[in-house]
């Protein structure tokens, strides 16, 4: 990630604390620990954070509640919520009311590492600023809403395109399917089919047909693609 | 309403009875008092005629008809017919002598001149026809003045019974509408709602405190439910959250732990279900948290997240969705039910089935149909197979908690949407019937 960035953890139970700050030091950041709600709110106004892992039910109430003090107080940190109230509806309510992503415990180390990664580098990367988007040899226009491999044009279905762009967006970092299904369909509970991999896997052989082992999966993780050959 | 006026109605009919009574006593005072007054005109009659016969008689007849008080009516007669002296020109029609005595008895009542008279008619001995005769106008007139003035008294009980209990009505109405229109708002999902302002003192005050006391009470049963949903998801969750990370640091055993992660992962997705199943419950008919949503939208994404599955598993499928179709809803609870009914079919069904989609507008609802040609619901659930943790014999291998059709219920129901599952030769057909979105512009 090059600079360290800081990430502020708000979580009352020290073991799952202990489990986050292990995966913010794997991604090379820093960690800062409070367990009590306006201990992070004061901790999150006080310090430019990149990033607030915020829990829900704590002492002092509910970090759902607590992101509207938060950004009043100037933060433009991306907050994670990581939270026990894991349903459906809470999710949405959740990310309806701003947070920018919504993790329900209990989480897999690799879901939250996943997540972590996607939104360290959001605003990192412009890549959306160009309407040709260009691993190699395979190229993704954005306006004409079309995949090219070696120069050869590849139809995609409509949603196939938005899910090869959400994986540009996050090129060379694992993605989970939880993380395409939220994203890419917009669904917020666990469908308990990993429906999501025939997607994939029908994206993935149209890819490699022409040429392209862009998709690969990360065993046990989920998916990553890295069309340079260069996983991250 | 209808107590007041029958009260009304009872006080006014027993008042008039009580009024008959009187009347009919009055009636039988005053005839007996024409009778006897008759009867002395006879006593008199009968001591002149003692003395010197008709022409004591005829004297007497005379010098009464002179003063004309119009009271009486004499008349006597020879026997060719002509008038010896009296009231009348000619012997009245319809009356005809009968005795010869002075007694009362046999007095007839009979009709001249538009008024009643009590009349005695006798012919005496030697063929002298009398007739002494009473109106009985005065008894009339009383009688008449008494009915007028009952019949007045009856219209003013009526209209002053119909005024007390209209007021009487209203007040009582009014209280018991508040009380009704207060349980028409909670049985729409309204919980909060209460009555404004003080309780009377009174049977009212108190029944409207004892349904506050209920609504309390329903009320934070719900809040409760509410509440326990999210108790449960910390307790149980946060464990397993610690059993997971624990999970993550065993190594070089991937496929075990790799099984019991899928294994908490159904355990949690089941007891998601359960919690909401009861949280679509409690807010069922509530329209909190419902906004407009593109149903036929939100039915194409599911399907077409899960069609690819099922074509994979080699079902031939089909989908007809009518665009634009709106409902109030939750996009998130329609497209959770939906995937239930498809994952469902899918899961049920082997290569060669047909799996399809149908949602139409039919007029006062929008139709939503799931019907595929697989095993179908086995015959020992279909009555309860929306209920928790229904599972047949028959599918005891395949993965599954028996939930998904008690949420699909409670999703439906949370929509104020119907569900049938109609009679099919093959597979399973579920509909569900939305109410349309009332459009505001």
């Amino acid at each position: 990630m090059g600079m360290e960035e800081r990430i502020l953890i708000v979580e009352d139970d020290a073991d799952t604390a202990a489990a986050v700050r292990a995966e913010v030091e794997a991604l090379g950041c820093s960690a800062d620990h409070c367990d009590t709600l306006d201990a992070g709110i004061a901790a999150a106004i006080s310090t430019p954070y990149k990033v607030i892992v915020l829990d829900r039910m704590l002492p002092g109430g509910d970090g759902v509640e607590a992101m509207a003090r938060i950004r009043a107080g100037g933060s433009t940190a991306l907050i994670l919520i990581l939270s026990a109230l894991g349903r459906a509806a809470n999710r949405v309510e959740g990310l309806e009311k701003g947070a920018d992503d919504y993790l329900p415990k209990p989480f897999e180390p690799e879901e939250l590492r996943a997540r972590l990664r996607a939104l360290l580098r959001r605003g990192t990367m412009q890549v959306l600023d160009n309407d040709l988007l260009a691993f190699g040899d395979l190229e993704i226009r954005m306006k004409a809403r079309t995949v090219h491999v070696k120069r050869a044009h590849v139809a995609v279905s409509p949603k196939e395109f938005e899910l090869i762009i959400y994986f540009a967006r996050n090129a060379g970092q694992v993605v989970t399917r939880m993380q395409l299904l939220e994203n890419v369909w917009n669904l917020h509970f666990d469908p308990g089919t990993n429906v999501v991999d025939v997607h994939v896997g029908r994206l993935r052989r149209k890819l490699e047909d022409a040429g392209s082992p862009a998709i690969q999966t990360a065993r046990g993780e989920g998916y990553i693609f890295a069309p340079l050959g260069a996983a991250g | 309403m209808r107590l007041a006026a029958l009260m009304a109605l009872a006080v006014t009919v027993l008042s008039m009875g009580a009024m008959l009574l009187q009347y009919r006593l009055v009636e039988t005072r005053m005839m007996a008092a024409q009778r006897s007054l008759l009867t002395a005109d006879l006593d008199g009659f009968a001591a002149l005629y003692d003395q010197r016969r008709i022409i004591a008689l005829r004297q007497a007849i005379d010098y009464r008809a002179a003063a004309e008080t119009g009271e009486e009516m004499l008349l006597l007669m020879d026997r060719n017919g002509a008038v010896l002296a009296g009231t009348l020109p000619g012997w009245p029609k319809g009356l005809t002598p009968e005795g010869n005595g002075f007694a009362i008895d046999g007095a007839v009542e009979f009709q001249d001149g538009g008024a009643r008279w009590l009349a005695v008619a006798r012919e005496l001995p030697g063929g002298f026809p009398l007739l002494v005769a009473r109106s009985l106008h005065p008894v009339d007139d009383t009688l008449a003045a008494l009915r007028r003035g009952m019949l007045g008294l009856l219209a003013a009980m009526l209209v002053a019974g119909g005024l007390v209990g209209w007021l009487a009505a209203r007040s009582v109405m009014g209280r018991i509408g508040r009380i009704n229109d207060l349980a028409d708002r909670v049985a729409e999902g309204e919980l909060e709602a209460r009555l404004p302002g003080d309780r009377s003192d009174d049977e009212f005050g108190l029944l409207e405190t004892h349904v506050h006391g209920m609504l309390d009470r329903i009320q934070n049963l719900n809040r409760a439910t509410h509440r326990l949903s999210d108790t449960i998801a910390h307790e149980l969750r946060t464990p397993l959250n610690r059993m997971l990370q624990k999970l993550g640091r065993i190594e070089g055993q991937e496929d075990v732990t790799a099984d019991l992660k899928a294994e908490m992962r159904q355990a949690i997705r089941m007891f998601d279900s359960l919690l909401d199943i009861s949280r679509a419950e409690a807010d069922q008919g509530t329209g909190g948290g419902l906004v407009p949503v593109d149903l036929s939208a939100v039915a194409l994404e599911v399907w077409e997240l899960y069609e690819p599955l099922a074509e994979d598993k080699g079902l031939v499928t089909e989908a007809q969705v009518q665009p634009g179709l709106r409902v109030l809803g939750d996009r998130n609870l329609i497209a959770q039910m939906l995937s239930n009914l498809i994952d469902n079919a899918i899961k049920y069904c082997s290569a060669g089935d047909r799996l399809s989609l149908l949602l139409e507008d039919t007029g006062d609802r929008h139709l939503m149909r799931v019907a595929d040609t697989g095993p179908g619901l086995p015959a020992d659930i279909k009555g309860e197979a929306f209920e928790r943790f229904v599972r047949a014999e028959r599918d005891r291998g395949i993965k599954g908690h028996g939930l998904g059709l008690a949420l699909v219920r409670a999703i439906a129901a949370r929509h104020g949407a119907r569900m049938t599952l109609p009679e099919a030769d093959i597979g399973l057909v579920l509909e569900i019937h939305w109410p349309r979105l009332q459009q505001a512009e």
